[in-house]
């Protein structure tokens, strides 16, 4: 089956500035992909091109689509929630199921108005008239209302209290995620999403530097507590990053056999954090 | 599931002020007309009736034409501009809607509705304070103010308006929405510095005068180009005696041979077809 998202030198410049240089990537179908990049790195860049609000240059394919062109049949199938603060103010909660009753084909106002049922927000209400966290279920109500395939979260829960936000997390793996969907989701929260992805990508200055399955991680990369009178065997095996806690020193490694590694100290699979952390600053460095 | 349908009704439901300022207006024209100083030279019935009730109507229309043109032009300024601001767009983008449908569904209410509800505004107001100041103003002017043949003409004359107005500032609602689409902020400043700097630069390297007879004459030239009066040097034949007759003083022959009309619409269409790629590639700002 073709990938659900390929892209393939994907670029975009503004002006001077590139934001995407040549990034790759492919998402399978039934993934929930976590995009994970440092401020700056390209990632609203790259759920812009690929949610057809911006041109690009190079090769780029959602749901066989091409983004920009096909915005519009693209939207049949897919939807997004950009960020929790994007309802307009002047809206009333029944005018937006009304709306998006109206316009697109795949909404069952059944499951909004069941979704809502089970909240204290009334159809009467304006947006400007609700919290975040009430508007965050209003707008995860009309979205998974729709029968979408590919659903795109751009840091769906800034600004929300911790309530809220393991509200909405909860909603979206409960209510909404099965094998049919695809999500694509980006956050600084990378703790919280951590444990409801399947697979990861990191993000820098443009490129694509991991994508991989979180079951891959675990044999593709270790990190391992090394003690000082071991540290320089330990070095020669090559870890692409130092870290230096509490006078123990955490070694992180690719590619490399866990059972050369046993011997240095206690192993362990790095947390998509610290793994995230490791990648970006050993790289650099 | 008619989504052009749904456009619109949306446009009404977050600028209520289409219909609150004409209802507003109307009602302060009211309040005039009930507690302000009558004070109206005394007809003889028959006699000068027919210009009596045409000089009051068209009075009515004409100020609610003005405010008209005020709000129109800063709802197609505004219309594009304010989501993007407010970044609700990133929602109304996440539906299947064209840009083209959005942009021309906002064209069609800036050109068209709201010069429609000001129409029946001013029908209403006509009638209300017309009974008003028949009963205020008794015999001698009552009875003038109702002639259903110059009431029937001037239905005839709005919807002349309308259709000559729509056709004529086209391409100054298409630069209006450019703008909108465009401007990262300050619209009003955006909609008018360009032109006159270009008419500055104009005058002052060249000392011509060309493109600010050009701007003048599309801002105020319509009633020349389109009735018959204007060009006999605003003498419109009321012949108190026959019947006035607004035949004779509009001229839609001329109006839609007019060389400048289509050349008009020509600008209209490549400044609203430039809005509406803006409006593909401009997202939040």
């Amino acid at each position: 089956m073709a990938p659900l998202i390929e892209a393939r030198d994907l670029t975009k410049k503004y002006g001077a500035h590139v934001a995407l240089d040549h990034a790759n990537l492919k998402v399978e179908a039934g993934r929930i992909v976590g995009l994970i990049g440092p401020n700056g790195a390209g990632k609203t860049s790259a759920l812009r091109a690929i949610l057809g609000l911006t041109n690009y240059e190079g090769h780029l394919t959602v749901l066989g689509r091409e983004p920009f062109r096909d915005r519009t049949e693209l939207m049949n199938e897919c939807c997004f929630i950009a960020d929790v603060a994007v309802l307009p103010s002047w809206l009333r909660v029944d005018q937006a199921i009304d709306f998006v009753a109206a316009v697109h084909p795949r909404f069952r106002r059944d499951r909004a108005s069941g979704f809502l049922a089970k909240t204290q927000i009334t159809g009467k209400r304006r947006m400007r008239e609700l919290s975040k966290g009430m508007k965050t279920q209003v707008h995860l109500a009309l979205t998974m209302a729709i029968d979408a395939k590919l659903l795109v979260l751009d840091e769906p829960t800034l600004g929300l209290d911790i309530l809220a936000r393991r509200a909405f997390y909860d909603a979206l793996v409960n209510d909404y995620m099965d094998e049919t969907r695809t999500i694509l989701i980006t956050t600084h929260q990378v703790e919280e999403v951590e444990n409801l992805l399947t697979d990861i990508v990191f993000i820098d200055k443009g490129r694509i530097v991991l994508d991989t399955s979180l079951e891959d991680v675990a044999t593709r990369f270790i990190a391992v507590a090394v003690t000082a009178d071991r540290l320089e065997a330990a070095r020669a095996e090559k870890p692409f990053y130092e870290r230096h806690i509490l006078g123990k020193v955490v070694l992180y490694f690719e590619n490399v056999d866990s059972a050369r590694l046993s011997a240095f100290g206690e192993l362990h699979t790095p947390s998509v954090a610290d793994l995230f952390v490791a990648k970006l600053s050993g790289d650099a460095a | 599931m008619n989504t052009d349908l749904w456009l619109i009704r949306r446009e009404f439901w977050e600028n209520r002020a289409i219909w609150l300022i004409p209802a507003v207006f109307g009602g302060l024209l009211t309040i005039a007309a009930l507690f302000g100083r009558v004070d109206i030279p005394t007809l003889s019935p028959g006699d000068h009736s027919q210009e009596a009730s045409g000089i009051f109507l068209v009075a009515i229309g004409g100020m609610f034409y003005l405010v008209m043109s005020l709000y129109a032009g800063w709802y197609l300024l505004d219309c594009l501009y304010t989501d993007r601001k407010d970044r609700s767009i990133l929602f109304w983008k996440s539906l299947p809607i064209s840009d083209a449908k959005t942009v021309l569904s906002k064209l069609l209410v800036g050109m068209v509705l709201i010069p429609l509800v000001y129409f029946v505004a001013a029908d209403v107001t006509a009638l209300i304070t017309a009974f008003i100041l028949s009963i205020r103003a008794r015999a001698s002017i009552g009875s003038a103010l109702w002639q259903p043949g110059v009431w029937g003409q001037i239905q005839i004359l709005w919807m002349y308006v309308i259709v000559t107005t729509a056709v004529w500032y086209l391409p100054v609602a298409g630069w209006l929405l450019l703008v909108s689409a465009w401007a990262k902020r300050a619209v009003i400043l955006w909609s008018i510095l360009p032109p006159l700097v270009l008419y500055l630069i104009e005058r002052v390297f060249f000392g011509t005068r060309v493109i600010g007879h050009v701007l003048s004459g599309r801002l105020v030239g319509l009633p020349a180009v389109a009735y018959k009066g204007w060009k006999n040097g605003g003498n419109v034949n009321f012949d108190g005696h026959a019947p006035a007759n607004v035949w004779n003083f509009i001229d839609a022959g001329g109006f839609f041979s007019n060389v400048q009309t289509w050349i008009g619409v020509a600008l209209g269409i490549l400044l609203i077809v430039a809005a509406i790629q803006l409006r593909m590639r401009r997202s939040e700002i």
